[in-house]
């Protein structure tokens, strides 16, 4: 008899095991929702490698064109529509190329070709000037050159990312 | 530059280039039913007015916090506190101080104050997210944004 008892299980171990499990999964689907709310924007992608269309490639021409185009932009407490504008051409190479007119020196609005300063981006602020490669020109207040848009084409769209810094001449 | 955190570390660094200062003058008052949409609107004018110019001008230019006063106040005692704020801000050091107002009252202490005092005409009440109303809008930030560059060429 005492064999018998040997392979079975009591009452008690049981509704021991059943109640830890049980519990655990209870205790598993009050936690998780938890645990993936405080994780959750460590989850959600960025929206910064999104690409907005802009303008058809074979729009572009070797004169700069002032374009503008809108971004979804998560800026802490609101989400807005950011406005953003480049200036798109292509270069001697024929290279497509989308400048922010973000000034390198403090961010003030670059324009191209203002008053007499003929094939160069002008900084009205501080009279900082580019060449039309967006390189800033030795001697005026910028460090750096415009930044660039990262570009995608698609079925001859183009569509423009994130604008980033470039190498220096 | 902004009145703003990130803006203002900015700013602490690079004061010598960042000479000019803008300020809006924006009544408001609750006491005229027919003229509270009339005052918020050229409100919301102006806040575009000078945000848009603070875009444009970032690295040169320092968008103070709106000058509040109540509509129906003595103006000679509002002229007093604005001159207070001026005076502050001209201490800073800055080299050029705007003031932008639709309100033609301050016209009369234009030449007393030290600062340029910039009247504009009140728009006439449209709808801002109207294509037609933004680009009056824009065009006239433009000007103004031709007459802060002209001041700066002087």
């Amino acid at each position: 008899m005492s064999e018998k008892k040997n392979n079975q299980v009591s009452r008690r171990q049981f509704l021991n095991y059943t109640l830890t499990g049980v519990g655990g999964f209870m205790g598993a689907a009050v936690v998780a929702p938890m645990v993936g709310m405080a994780v959750d924007p460590l989850l959600k992608a960025d929206g910064s490698d999104e690409y907005e269309y802009v303008m058809d490639v074979d729009e572009i021409t070797t004169e700069p064109q002032r374009k503008t185009f809108y971004i979804d932009q998560q800026d802490g407490w609101y989400d807005t529509e950011a406005e953003r504008t480049a200036w798109i051409y292509r270069d001697e190479n024929g290279d497509i190329l989308a400048l922010s007119p973000i000034c390198t020196h403090l961010g003030c609005v670059v324009d191209w070709e203002t008053g007499d300063h003929d094939n160069e981006f002008y900084c009205p602020c501080h009279y900082g000037r580019y060449d039309k490669n967006g390189v800033n020109i030795p001697g005026t207040p910028p460090e750096g050159p415009l930044h660039a848009y990262e570009y995608r084409i698609e079925d001859g769209r183009l569509y423009l990312g994130r604008a980033n810094p470039r190498e220096g001449a | 530059m902004k009145w703003m955190h990130q803006d203002v570390q900015n700013y602490t660094k690079a004061k010598e280039y960042i000479d000019s200062a803008i300020m809006p003058l924006i009544p408001f008052s609750f006491e005229n039913d027919d003229e509270l949409s009339k005052l918020a609107y050229q409100h919301e004018v102006m806040q575009i007015f000078m945000t848009q110019i603070e875009k444009q001008l970032k690295g040169r230019v320092f968008l103070l916090p709106v000058y509040n006063y109540l509509k129906q106040n003595k103006l000679e005692d509002e002229y007093e506190r604005l001159e207070t704020v001026v005076n502050h801000v001209n201490e800073q050091p800055f080299k050029h101080i705007f003031l932008f107002t639709f309100d033609k009252k301050w016209r009369k202490y234009n030449s007393e104050i030290d600062a340029e005092l910039i009247w504009l005409p009140a728009p006439q009440q449209g709808d801002l997210n109207q294509v037609e109303t933004q680009q009056l809008v824009q065009s006239q930030v433009s000007e103004i944004e031709d007459l802060i560059k002209e001041q700066w060429g002087e």
